[in-house]
């Protein structure tokens, strides 16, 4: 329900880092979010496409990176998935867990395009 | 074509004014917690039951965020305490932005403890770490007790688990022993309490919880940030 805020903090995080890179144009934005990231990525498209429409952004696609849920035990030390939301370590069954990954919300990287081979691909 | 890096924390923008709040609370002695739940859970009703006990031992302050309106304020003012009224606009939650100046007036007025009533909800408050001390949530009995595998993300979020309605159970086919079984699952060793904010069953409870966490936080001043490893 928030995803307008996010795709908002995404284009000012993506133009921030093009400052130093005038003459190049985003085609892609590769962004991880987590299986319980409590965000919609159907959402967060839709909302990007629309909010970046009037920016230098427009036309650049997202491709999202979806991080599965796992837990690391605090007991026996290993990694294992989170199945149907319980919360307990798959392998000892311990409930001294911690999320190690499925939280994430972040642009990772960006594809870029000269604005040079834009006009040759143009002609 | 060529690829960089960004590597940039969506959240990042409120995470770091929360992480503010959460030095501006440690520094002046405040405990905050952040109160959250569905629309008409009982928020506000269990918040008319404890403000006034909180209020005999200490000098509480209310943040009351809605999308409009201040009925909500309206209600609490009767404790007598300062209560200042968010209005959201249209967003569906409070962010630490909102509440940060807020906090500043309520450290001013020497408050030792701040009471923030979320915007009704039970899917996007959980995402905006306020720099709170603590979380509690409440699930009503009318919402059934399906909920915390269908929100576990503000389940998880949480520190105290409050069923409330619990007068009505009767009249229900809500399961407690299957919804106390549905938090332990989304959130092992989270304290949950049940209440009634119509006959008062349980509210003593969550006073003296919240009086171990504001004596808590008095030996330990600095909370970790909310929601961390979970």
């Amino acid at each position: 329900m928030h995803e307008a805020g996010i795709a908002l903090s995404l284009i000012e995080a993506v133009q921030q880092r093009l400052v130093s890179m005038p003459g190049s144009r985003v085609a892609v934005i590769h962004v991880r979010v987590g299986e319980l990231a409590g965000v919609s990525t159907d959402a967060l498209d839709f909302a990007f496409e629309c909010l970046s429409a009037p920016t230098a952004l427009a036309g650049a696609k997202l491709v999202f990176d979806l991080v599965p849920l796992t837990l690391l035990c605090d007991a026996c030390g290993k990694t294992s998935p989170v199945e149907d939301l319980v919360f307990r370590c798959g392998v000892c069954g311990s409930e001294r867990t911690r999320v190690a990954s499925g939280r994430e919300l972040e642009v990772r990287t960006l594809e870029l395009v000269e604005e040079s081979e834009v006009a040759y691909a143009r002609d | 074509m060529h690829e960089i890096d960004v590597k940039a924390g969506l959240l990042a923008p409120n995470d770091a004014v929360a992480a503010e709040n959460r030095h501006l609370l440690a520094e002046r002695g405040l405990y905050a917690v952040n109160v959250m739940s569905a629309p008409g859970s009982g928020k506000t009703s269990l918040l008319e039951r404890v403000l006034p006990m909180l209020a005999e031992r200490h000098r509480v302050g209310v943040i009351e965020g809605d999308i409009v309106g201040s009925a909500d304020k309206e209600r609490l003012d009767r404790f007598g305490g300062p209560v200042f009224q968010i209005n959201t606009g249209a967003a569906c939650h409070l962010d630490a932005r909102m509440v940060h100046h807020v906090l500043h007036h309520l450290t001013e007025d020497g408050c030792e403890v701040a009471v923030i009533e979320n915007v009704g909800n039970l899917v996007c408050p959980a995402e905006f770490d306020l720099g709170e001390d603590d979380a509690v949530m409440l699930l009503s009995v009318t919402e059934g007790h399906d909920k915390p595998k269908k929100y576990p993300l503000m389940f998880r979020r949480a520190d105290l688990v409050i069923i409330n309605k619990v007068d009505l159970l009767a009249h229900t086919d809500f399961s407690l022993p299957a919804a106390v079984a549905a938090v332990r699952d989304v959130h092992p060793g989270v304290a949950i309490l049940s209440t009634s904010c119509r006959t008062g069953e349980g509210i003593e409870e969550v006073v003296a919880w919240l009086e171990r966490r504001i004596a808590s936080k008095r030996a330990a001043p600095l909370a970790a940030p909310a929601g961390q490893g979970r």
